[in-house]
């Protein structure tokens, strides 16, 4: 007889672990239904092109790449670009595994739970506020305090672009930003970029955050140095965002070196923060050319719950 | 209530000379008895570890920062913030050959390489597309490239006196080292309150 447990990086869920994670699942359905959302269960196994390369893939009997679901959100795409195309705007929920690699192509396989919701065919500050306050509220529902920190990955790209950074750079300088680690962004900037605006403003990207209150002025010294129009754009809709956020009983924070999120994040990006868990509970932002990938080119924008992290500090 | 990770080892002094300075100042000298959690104050704790372990506990949140040198941050893997440089604990990462051997000439063939760094190391040679073959070792990594178990090593070179009294040369640097802190990703933003001003004293 082999021992038989489950693999590292997943578990079985049993007795009260069960009906805990079905409670919050339930209270969070309850939540997005009573916002309007509605439920998709898309299936477990997809193309592998519907997801990046930290998905789990294997060849079918015809010799195609299928995968594992790495992530609802691409689903949730594929399916608003499909079978819903031209139908706006969508509001989706979904609940469910998704099965990753730690590193892409490589690395053990980790299976994670979340429930998250997704806005397609709206632009504007309105829909980034409409699932910033979903976001909270759905943390609220749950009986957790939590904090969300808001940036873009907008005006990072802008920045960038400003700067004249080559791929390799804007990489290195991103990772940099994501680490808060100015001592090494700041040697970058100064081998690598040519003085200016925009690299005044990359350096702004790694101060700490700051609480609501200062927000304001953080987005007014950031416009001034703004080096073009797009960064100008992106930094305008952080601003709308997230006044409109705060008009819907949101607290937020901005973080403009909140720069992580999924490959595909054009816009704003925000994760949930919650205390007893080390890393983020969840996170989102918006996604404007996703959809545009199966052939139905429309903005949107959402956020996915961990609640692997979530449960165990639910009341 | 801050939890400070802090190494034992070299790093030790420096580090609570430093936090000292910035008003964080340990109740009892740290490793003078056998306790492991010594307190500083009311508001914060130092949990005394190996400083290869430091990156763990704080990407795992068991404390909320730390001080750690760059070469185990990165070794470690861990997905952690590291926002400042304190300048202490300088060394190099380096690659280092027998004086007289022909590792730099013949960088296309597969090496063998032995070091403490298996992560840092790969990537390097992977950059560079030179196959390696690594060998893993706990210490005395020098050995390795005089006894002839491998062709080269990569480990930490702080004078390079014992590089040289085994008749070993730099052959490359793969990293400036020195002591960062460290900063768990959700502590960062939870606890910004109370980080924000030890930062701002220690930066």
């Amino acid at each position: 007889m082999q021992p038989a447990t489950p693999l590292p990086g997943t578990q079985d869920l049993l007795f009260e672990g069960a009906r805990r994670l079905r409670r919050c699942e339930a209270i969070l359905c309850e939540r997005f239904e009573r916002a309007g959302y509605a439920e998709v269960i898309p299936p477990a196994i997809e193309a592998a092109d519907v997801f990046g390369p930290e998905a789990f893939r294997a060849l079918d009997r015809s010799g195609k790449l299928i995968a594992l679901r790495a992530d609802f959100t691409a689903q949730v795409a594929r399916i608003a670009a499909t079978r819903l195309a031209g139908m706006s705007p969508l509001r989706l929920y979904y609940r469910g595994s998704i099965v990753r690699r730690l590193a892409p192509d490589s690395g053990p396989v980790y299976e994670r739970l979340q429930a998250g919701c997704e806005l397609v065919g709206q632009g504007g500050p309105e829909a980034d506020a409409e699932l910033l306050a979903l976001a909270a509220s759905a943390l609220h529902a749950l009986g957790i305090k939590g904090r969300i920190s808001l940036g873009s990955t907008g005006y990072f790209s802008a920045l960038a672009a400003a700067a004249g950074a080559s791929p390799r750079l804007a990489d290195a300088l991103n990772a940099a930003v994501d680490r808060k680690d100015l001592p090494t962004l700041r040697g970058l900037c100064e081998r690598e970029v040519a003085p200016g605006r925009a690299r005044e403003a990359i350096l702004m990207l790694a101060q700490p955050p700051r609480p609501q209150t200062e927000a304001r002025e953080l987005l007014a010294r950031a416009e001034a140095l703004a080096p073009s129009e797009d960064a100008l754009q992106a930094l305008r809709g952080i601003s709308a965002a997230l006044a409109a956020a705060r008009s819907l009983g949101a607290e937020l924070e901005v973080d403009l070196g909140e720069v992580r999120g999924l490959g595909y994040y054009t816009g704003i990006v925000f994760n949930l923060y919650a205390m007893g868990s080390p890393r983020p509970v969840g996170g989102g932002g918006r996604y404007d050319t996703l959809l545009g990938r199966f052939g139905d080119p429309r903005p949107a924008v959402g956020f996915s719950l961990d609640l692997d992290a979530l449960v165990p500090l639910a009341c | 209530m801050l939890t400070i990770a802090l190494p034992k080892g070299r790093l030790q002094k420096p580090s609570l000379d430093r936090l000292a300075r910035a008003g964080v100042v340990a109740d009892e000298e740290p490793g003078t008895s056998r306790k492991l959690i010594v307190s500083a104050g009311p508001s914060a704790r130092f949990v005394v570890l190996k400083d290869a372990d430091v990156p763990l506990y704080v990407e795992r949140g068991a404390a909320d920062l730390g001080v750690c040198g760059l070469d185990q941050v990165l070794e470690s893997g861990a997905d952690l913030l590291t926002p400042i440089d304190f300048g202490f604990g300088k060394c190099r990462l380096c690659l280092a050959a027998p004086r007289g051997s022909s590792v730099t000439a013949e960088m296309g063939r597969s090496l063998r390489v032995a070091t403490k760094y298996p992560r840092l190391t790969s990537q390097w040679f992977v950059r560079r597309g030179v196959p390696v073959d690594l060998v893993h070792l706990a210490g005395s990594v020098e050995l390795a490239a005089v006894s002839g178990l491998t062709d080269a090593i990569v480990d930490l070179v702080e004078s390079g006196r014992t590089l040289e009294e085994n008749g070993l040369v730099v052959v490359d640097e793969l990293l400036a080292v020195s002591a960062r802190l460290v900063v768990n990703r959700a502590a960062y933003r939870l606890k910004v309150e109370e980080l924000l001003p030890l930062m701002e004293a220690l930066g």
